[in-house]
């Protein structure tokens, strides 16, 4: 056996060698009966791990479970009807529309700087990529920067709120209800289980959708 | 698309996902029921027997907190299989075996017990992957067995491809000196 090529024999396996690589490999195998002997028990490895047969735990787990479900947050799921979506869908057009004629302007109060970040959700990822990003500077999630950034923008809202269309303005309101709801829940669930990572996370989620809902619409009620 | 970022699921997704995430626990119950065996069985052959049983328990958890980020994007067996792969490598850190099962260790193939008893082949194939050191257990379960790719691997353990692959021949090499060392040829499943 030969150290050398055995070491590439998983990569050849696996079709990770060079073409070269793989030549000169083919070339040495022809010749060695050990190191064809180590492929094809690799070989035979392979094809046995992908073939497991499946084992059921011995201990049925579901009472452990159930257990410790009872004690945790249930899922919450905000969810949207089609004409909900489609909606919101039109509303981001038109702030993609509006945003991008008033892209040179300040689009939103300089008192309310808005965190738009790399990890956003992928929807609004491509929204974001769609859209002449306005100006923003990063803020941070303290209670007091972030309640005084949701006030400067409902501020926005409502000064403008006369330039948007009444199926917009109840859009916006039935989202931001239910993204509060989000948040109740979140900061509830919190108040159990405050060390829990997973919640925090979602509630700092929930409350830059917020933020990001409210700063599209003062754009949109700035720009119409 | 969506404002808040948490969509409807889709129709035809399962119905139990729908009902499970909207806070049924029969429904998660049968969910559980659908998928334990397949969950179970990759955290006995990444974390050991030992550890398997609560760790399974440990994913059911978190994948019921976590139902409302469901998007019915992918099958939700290939979401729960992702994220029970996340916290199968979650828990492996909070062991500290990170660090030191990722190192090339020349005296591995020494570490392991040769126990090439071959009456049962099919236990004693299982029982070599949980012989196998931890770093190449866990590359092995996540390529051989459940198909994940060396990049795929290498963005979730946060290595490089590079020591993906070392470590999977690493891992083939100790189970076929496990297995007899190629002196009588093991059979594929469905022989």
């Amino acid at each position: 056996m030969h150290p050398t090529i055995t070491d590439q024999l998983s990569d050849y396996l696996d079709g990770e060698l060079t073409a070269d690589e793989a030549a000169a490999l083919e070339a040495h195998l022809r010749e060695c009966t050990a190191c064809n002997a180590v492929l094809n028990d690799l070989k035979r490895i392979v094809a046995q791990a992908q073939h497991l047969e499946p084992r059921p735990p011995q201990a049925d787990l579901w009472a452990g479970i159930e257990r410790r479900i009872e004690r945790v947050t249930p899922p919450r799921r905000v969810s949207f009807t089609l004409p909900q979506l489609a909606a919101a869908a039109a509303l981001l057009i038109a702030v993609s529309a509006g945003t991008a004629i008033k892209f040179a302007a300040p689009a939103v109060p300089a008192s309310a700087p808005v965190e738009q970040t790399a990890n956003d959700e992928p929807a609004q990822a491509e929204a974001a990529d769609s859209i002449a990003t306005i100006a923003v500077n990063p803020v941070g999630f303290s209670d007091a920067q972030y309640d005084a950034a949701v006030a400067d923008l409902e501020k926005a809202l409502k000064a403008g709120r006369g330039r948007l269309d009444k199926s917009t303005i109840e859009i916006v309101a039935h989202n931001l209800e239910i993204i509060d709801q989000a948040i109740a829940q979140a900061r509830e669930a919190l108040a159990g289980d405050p060390a829990n990572s997973y919640l925090s996370g979602h509630l700092v989620e929930a409350r830059r959708r917020k933020l990001d809902l409210l700063r599209r619409a003062a754009a949109l009620a700035e720009t119409d | 698309m969506a404002i808040s970022g948490e969509t409807a699921i889709q129709p035809g997704v399962d119905s139990d996902v729908a009902l499970a995430a909207r806070g049924d626990a029969s429904a998660f119950e049968r969910l559980y029921r659908t998928h334990v065996t397949r969950i179970h069985n990759l955290t006995r052959r990444m974390l050991g027997s030992h550890d398997a049983d609560e760790v399974t328990q440990d994913i059911f958890v978190r994948t019921w907190q976590k139902l409302g980020q469901f998007r019915g994007e992918s099958a939700f067996s290939t979401w729960l299989h992702r994220l029970a792969v996340n916290v199968v490598i979650e828990k492996r850190r909070s062991f500290a075996i990170h660090r030191e099962r990722m190192s090339d260790d020349p005296t591995a193939l020494d570490a392991v017990t040769v126990a090439p008893a071959r009456a049962d082949l099919r236990v004693d194939f299982e029982a070599a992957i949980e012989q196998l050191p931890a770093g190449a257990r866990e590359i092995f379960v996540m390529h051989d067995v459940e198909g994940y790719k060396h990049r795929e691997i290498a963005a979730m353990l946060e290595i490089t491809s590079g020591t993906s692959k070392r470590q999977l021949h690493r891992a083939r090499m100790l189970m076929r000196k496990h297995l007899g060392g190629g002196q009588a040829e093991p059979p594929v499943a469905g022989d």
